[in-house]
């Protein structure tokens, strides 16, 4: 049913998150961790923010983010290492794209 | 039959000097350090050395940034140490910046910004190349 994709690579120099967003579910998860929040800045996370518009849960690691001086967006929700644990059990499957 | 050889060799700049291209983001792999290192080494054999950051690589470069918030030994902070090493070539790629929506603001001084073919030009008066 569910998955949670986990996205770790820069889309700016792997195909990972465009493979991502191609077998993205309506009711699945992402969180961007490591070179993968470089991927807020990409055009591939506007049109999926305009394409989903709220029904898919984005999140960022806040200190992953931090550490590269990325400004996040207001529609990503901002969450700890910790909070991935919980994510895990809530969905069904989890996906790593490195 | 009469020869004249007389041979004409166009005219090219003399390539000189080594060239680091940086095109690999900080923190995720050891690239960037490794470059780093190798730039260093040159310079303290008063080496000629010119950097260049391309794609993901321009991201070594971006101020603000913080290694110890993902407990990695921020190498970035040596960057600084590159006048007193003599390495006053360093290059970045303007179209990886716009691609990323990155501001020119960087954390070292001296960074040239460069179009596409401004960077290859000068990437191409360099004797030797290494790609990190």
């Amino acid at each position: 049913m569910s998955t949670l994709h986990l996205v770790r690579q820069s889309a700016f120099a792997t195909n990972d998150f465009a493979q991502c967003l191609s077998v993205l579910d309506h009711q699945d998860s992402i969180v961007l961790m490591d070179d993968g929040c470089y991927n807020l800045k990409h055009s591939l996370m506007d049109s999926l923010i305009k394409r989903v518009d709220g029904t898919i849960n984005i999140n960022v690691i806040s200190s992953h983010a931090q550490a590269r001086a990325i400004e996040t967006l207001t529609e990503i929700n901002h969450i700890e290492m910790s909070d991935v644990v919980e994510l895990t059990f809530n969905h069904k499957k989890v996906i790593t794209w490195q | 039959m009469t020869s004249t050889n007389q041979i004409t060799t166009p005219d090219y700049p003399k390539e000189t000097g080594l060239a680091i291209i940086n095109s690999k983001a900080p923190f995720s792999s050891n690239h960037g350090k490794d470059a780093l290192d190798i730039a260093l080494i040159f310079g303290s054999f008063e080496q000629k050395v010119s950097l260049f950051f391309q794609g993901d690589g321009v991201y070594q470069l971006i101020a603000d940034q913080d290694g110890s918030l993902v407990s990695i030994k921020d190498y970035l902070k040596t960057f600084s140490a590159f006048e007193f090493y003599d390495i006053e070539d360093i290059y970045v790629c303007q179209q990886s910046l716009v691609n990323r929506q990155l501001e020119e603001v960087f954390h070292i001084d001296g960074v040239q910004v460069q179009t596409s073919s401004e960077f290859s030009a000068a990437l191409n008066a360099h004797q030797h190349v290494l790609r990190f």
